[in-house]
């Protein structure tokens, strides 16, 4: 699987009257690692949310690949909506007919006046009919509703951490990453619970991936702990690997380094490169500066919802609107909040390489 | 080691289990205990079914009975003599498991978006909707009057009858021994761990690309399957059907199985089922008899108006005491167990108070 | 179908509504502060009936003009409301003390468990209650069968005698109980300082308690005015359907809490909304289906509602913090 290019047109989010995004449009280049940075309430994770299908987008398209990601959603809902309302035209129908019909067979009328009692009985082309709107009604709000969900994104090859992390943190670390695997698993239920060789064969894969995923974060050494009970850096680099065991073409890593000291977080750097080195185009979202410079061949700047700046990180750190960004910000930030991903730390760690 | 030494201990229990009636062989008539354990056998799989859903998957329903009823109404409709299709026990059972599935899969259809106790809320207007259906549906069946007599399994060389119920329990043990391994087998596969990652966190679940609407489907189907299984074997032994067995009380009475034997154990159902089962097999006649109770006695005396006062208070105890149950999961234990300085140190770390 | 028959219907509606609203209000608002599913809030609805078949006894209303309180039937009621309320805040906040205030901590289900719990002992309460020897109860000798409520008001039909439809003294006093009742409720929840705390508790109870808000003493608080709403309700009920029975509070409980998920749960207008679809929805499945087919009908029309608004009527999506 070859690295994907990412492309976000113009997109916007709306909560209610907030406008979280406002009309960002950036592109990420196949192979590339590029950082998005910005003050706190920026919209950072927001857009990634928007790009993962947690939040629906008010406006604009993203494509994976020059393709947008929507389209494979409509064809897909298309056949599903046509599968509902057949289903429960058919449904209906028999359900309409069943009462006569049976009522025949108790008689112990012949199949003829079985089917017969069937056929005449008045209700089943009103309930067919009844049964074949409602079903592509609701087939049509399952789709308006369901198109863009983290899920599909997530097997269309698009793969995530979390800013708060979000592991499975009563599971071992192993199962945490074969999770992430999941999508190359055929997961048919039937032959887990049988244990034919197609299960066999899920499992294997299974414990490959996660077994390689594990030794690429360098956390193979901890497989058969319970997630919770890792430090927090080792949490973080879990949570890539489980990322990294979906098998992704683009990565969206949210705050990697929150909450590291900074030799746990320097040591990300080379684990970006090798990441990208595996065929994966990188996102990151860091207010870790030293990171940031040190790993991202572009940088992105948002700041209040839109693109502020956007260029190699040495033009970016030049950019007076950049710094006015993140010092306009300094006088009215609050301390202590959030001390590792705090936008006064990030600025000043800008400042020192500018 | 330790797996292998786990997979004998249970063919140890039920090797045990199923040398439970030769204590009848030396007991008088009046104390044999075989009939009893028959119920507790049956129940232990519809147990095991719900908890499927509510243990590993973490949804929670409340309309186990219904899945019962259906399973056990299918096998009489296809089995029972005042029917025209009588076609016999083993393929009656069959399908009436896959009628039950069927019927899971259907309820889970339109009802898989629903969060927490929306989805509640429905299983249990579910188990109302089938209970209604069984009473009205008069020449499907037979309404309030039930449908009996029912046949008992058919085995070359060995007969079934009403007053001998030791080849019933052993026969319904070994199917019980049968849905235990099944049990084992889908949590330990790709499906097991996707319920797993629903049950933790669905949107993490979803961002790894576990297809959760469909993960949330399989459990329905496969719970609502043994649940019909269970409820099958409990007509077939019952000989005879009526609607309002099938009643709330009854879903609840599973769920308390599964909640006080502890959620997502199997062994912890097993023991669930004996406790609960034993309590009103045993413990309420027995009570009666204490109480000075009988057909003349004031109906206060009678230890049935009592049953469900006491069977509350151990319910709330039992919450209070244990309440991650009497043979807990290692991860629900770990979750009812956390430090609460750690999970709030987690909280500000992460930068949310919440 | 005229326009009586659709005026009958509407009547008969709204009454069973409003008094599933009321009990749903209770329901909605516990679920509102603790995310709980109350089981036992059903069955409260019926110790207060049964409270109420009992002062009817021990007071001689069932036997019409032997005492002055059963001559003047207004003022018997005007005796009885409060006392039911609260018999229904009293048994509603000794259940939270009871049995929900020690798991705070713990997750949904062990609280829902413990509900469920607390639902049968209630229930089973009232069972035993039913069979106490009063003459109320048939003497106590079959304590599971529905006991009748004596009419305590006249039959007659405000609307005038010759008038089609039918709008009795019961309906009027449904009414007349609800609707007040209602209005206090979203005046007290809007308005008053307690109010509005009890609403920021509902959002979150962190943030609450650091701006000094005792959350304990509001959860008991809104658990008590959801028992004094089913003590009233209780009166409502027992009074307009003319029976109680040791089950009416699971039957009721299931319709009031569906009621409150099909307006949306929480949301205290979404509750009287649910109340009033569901009250039509019997009333309009009664009359051309026939009284047996009403749950099936009001639960399929529950689904097809969450099918398409997954949040009820009123709700809002809730959105998850990422």
């Amino acid at each position: 699987m070859s690295a994907a290019s990412l492309n976000v047109r113009e997109v916007s989010v709306v909560f209610g009257g907030l406008t979280a995004v406002d009309r960002v449009s950036f592109d990420v280049r196949a192979g590339s690692i590029v950082a998005m940075i910005g003050p706190n309430g920026a919209g950072k994770t927001t857009l990634f949310n928007a790009i993962t299908g947690v939040h629906a987008p008010s406006a604009g398209s993203v494509h994976l690949d020059g393709q947008p990601m929507a389209a494979v959603w409509d064809r897909l809902a298309w056949s599903n909506l046509s599968v509902t309302a057949a289903a429960a035209g058919a449904g209906a129908a028999v359900v309409a007919g069943f009462l006569p019909a049976w009522t025949a067979a108790t008689a112990h009328a012949g199949f003829a006046a079985v089917s017969q009692a069937f056929i005449h009985s008045p209700a089943v082309p009103w309930a067919a009919l009844a049964g074949l709107g409602l079903g592509a009604a609701a087939g049509v709000f399952a789709w308006r509703q369901s198109r863009l969900t983290p899920d599909r994104v997530a097997r269309a090859g698009v793969s995530r951490t979390f800013q708060n992390l979000r592991l499975f943190r009563d599971l071992s670390v192993f199962d945490n990453v074969r999770l992430g695997a999941h999508r190359h698993l055929g997961a048919r239920s039937l032959a887990a619970a049988l244990r034919l060789p197609a299960h066999r064969r899920d499992e294997h894969l299974a414990r490959q991936r996660a077994h390689a995923a594990l030794r690429l974060v360098g956390l193979d050494h901890v497989a058969h702990r319970a997630a919770g009970h890792l430090s927090y850096g080792h949490q973080r680099r879990l949570e890539i690997a489980r990322a990294l065991a979906l098998g992704p073409r683009l990565l969206l890593l949210d705050e990697p380094a929150a909450g590291m000291n900074p030799a746990e977080a320097e040591a990300l750097i080379p684990l970006i490169r090798t990441i990208r080195d595996h065929g994966i185009t990188v996102l990151l979202i860091e207010h870790h500066m030293r990171l940031v410079m040190g790993v991202a061949e572009r940088v992105i700047v948002l700041a209040s919802g839109s693109v502020l700046a956007d260029g190699t990180p040495a033009e970016v750190r030049a950019d007076p609107r950049v710094i006015e960004a993140y010092l306009g910000r300094d006088e009215q930030a609050a301390p202590g909040a959030q001390a590792a991903s705090n936008p006064t730390a990030a600025s000043r760690t800008g400042a020192d390489h500018g | 080691m330790t797996r292998f030494l786990r997979r004998w201990s249970w063919f140890l229990v039920f090797a045990l289990a199923a040398l439970v009636p030769l204590i009848d062989l030396v007991l008088p008539a009046r104390l044999r205990i075989t009939g009893m354990l028959v119920p507790v056998v049956t129940y232990a799989l519809v147990a095991l079914g719900l908890n499927i859903v509510v243990g590993f998957t973490g949804l929670l329903h409340l309309g186990s009975a219904a899945f019962m009823a259906v399973g056990a109404y299918a096998f009489a409709i296809l089995t029972a003599p005042c029917f025209p299709i009588q076609c016999g026990f083993w393929p009656g059972l069959a399908l009436a498991t896959l009628a039950g599935a069927l019927a899971g899969w259907a309820l889970a259809l339109p009802t898989m978006r629903l969060r927490g106790d929306y989805l509640t809320i429905v299983t249990l207007g579910c188990g109302e909707i089938v209970r209604e259906l069984l009473k009205n549906l008069e020449p499907l069946t037979k309404g309030t009057q039930g449908i009996n007599p029912l046949p008992p399994p058919a085995l070359p060389w060995v007969t079934f009858t009403a007053a001998q119920p030791i080849p019933f329990y052993l026969l319904f043990l070994a199917l019980l021994a049968g849905a235990v391994v099944v049990c084992r087998n889908l949590r330990h596969s790709a499906t097991g761990r996707a319920w797993t990652a629903v049950r933790e966190d669905e949107l993490a679940a979803k961002s790894v690309g576990v297809r959760t609407d469909a993960a949330k489907r399989s459990a329905f189907t496969w719970g609502a399957g043994l649940c019909a299984l269970g409820g099958a074997l409990a007509a077939s032994y019952s000989t005879g059907v009526e609607p309002s067995i099938y009643d709330f009380q009854m879903s609840v009475i599973i769920l308390c199985i599964v909640v006080i034997g502890g959620m997502g154990s199997i062994a912890g159902v097993l023991i669930g089922a004996v406790v609960m089962m034993g309590f009103n097999q045993v413990g309420v006649p027995l009570l009666t008899g204490l109480m000075g109770g009988g057909a003349e006695a004031h109906p206060l005396l009678d230890a049935n108006n009592w049953k469900f006062l006491i069977f509350g208070l151990a319910l709330i105890l039992a919450m209070r005491l244990r309440p991650e149950g009497l043979l807990p999961a290692r991860e629900v234990r770990a979750e009812l167990h956390h430090d609460p300085d750690e999970s709030d140190q987690e909280a500000v770390r992460a930068g949310d108070l919440r | 179908m005229n326009g009586a028959f659709l005026s009958q219907l509407l009547i008969d509606g709204t009454t069973t509504g409003l008094v599933i609203a009321l009990v749903a209000l209770g329901y909605t608002m516990v679920y509102g502060i603790v995310e709980l599913i109350n089981f036992a809030h059903g069955d409260i609805v019926m110790l207060g009936a049964m409270l109420f078949l009992t002062l009817i006894g021990l007071l001689g209303l069932d036997h019409a003009g032997q005492s002055w309180l059963a001559r003047h039937p207004w003022v018997a009621l005007a005796v009885l409301v409060p006392a039911c309320a609260t018999f229904g805040a009293a048994v509603a906040w000794t259940v939270d003390r009871v049995a929900y205030r020690p798991l705070r901590h713990l997750p949904k289900l062990t609280v829902l468990v413990t509900a469920l719990g607390c639902s049968f002992v209630i229930s089973n309460l009232g069972l035993l209650w039913g069979g106490l020897p009063l003459a109320v109860f048939g003497g106590g000798r079959a304590p599971s069968s529905p006991k009748s409520v004596p009419d305590l008001l006249p039959t007659l039909n405000l609307l005038g005698a010759d008038s089609v439809v039918f709008l009795g003294t019961k309906e009027a006093l449904v009414l007349g109980l609800c609707l007040p009742l209602m209005a206090a409720l979203t005046w007290f929840v809007r308005c008053t300082r307690l109010g509005i705390a009890m609403r920021a508790c509902a959002q979150n109870p962190v943030a609450a308690r650091l701006m000094g808000v005792n959350v304990d003493a509001l959860i008991s608080l809104t658990f008590v005015i959801g028992g004094a709403l089913a003590g009233v309700a209780a009166v409502a009920y027992a009074t307009y359907h003319g029976t109680v029975q040791f089950q009416l509070g699971y039957n009721l409980g299931v319709m009031a809490f569906t009621a409150a998920v099909l307006g949306g749960i929480g949301n205290l207008p979404g509750a009287v909304l649910g109340g009033l679809v569901i009250g039509l929805v019997q009333a309009a499945t009664t009359l051309w289906l026939g009284s047996d087919w009403t749950n099936v009908v009001v639960f399929l029309v529950l689904i097809l509602t969450l099918v398409f608004r997954p949040n009820g009527l009123l709700g809002t999506q809730m959105r998850e913090k990422v």
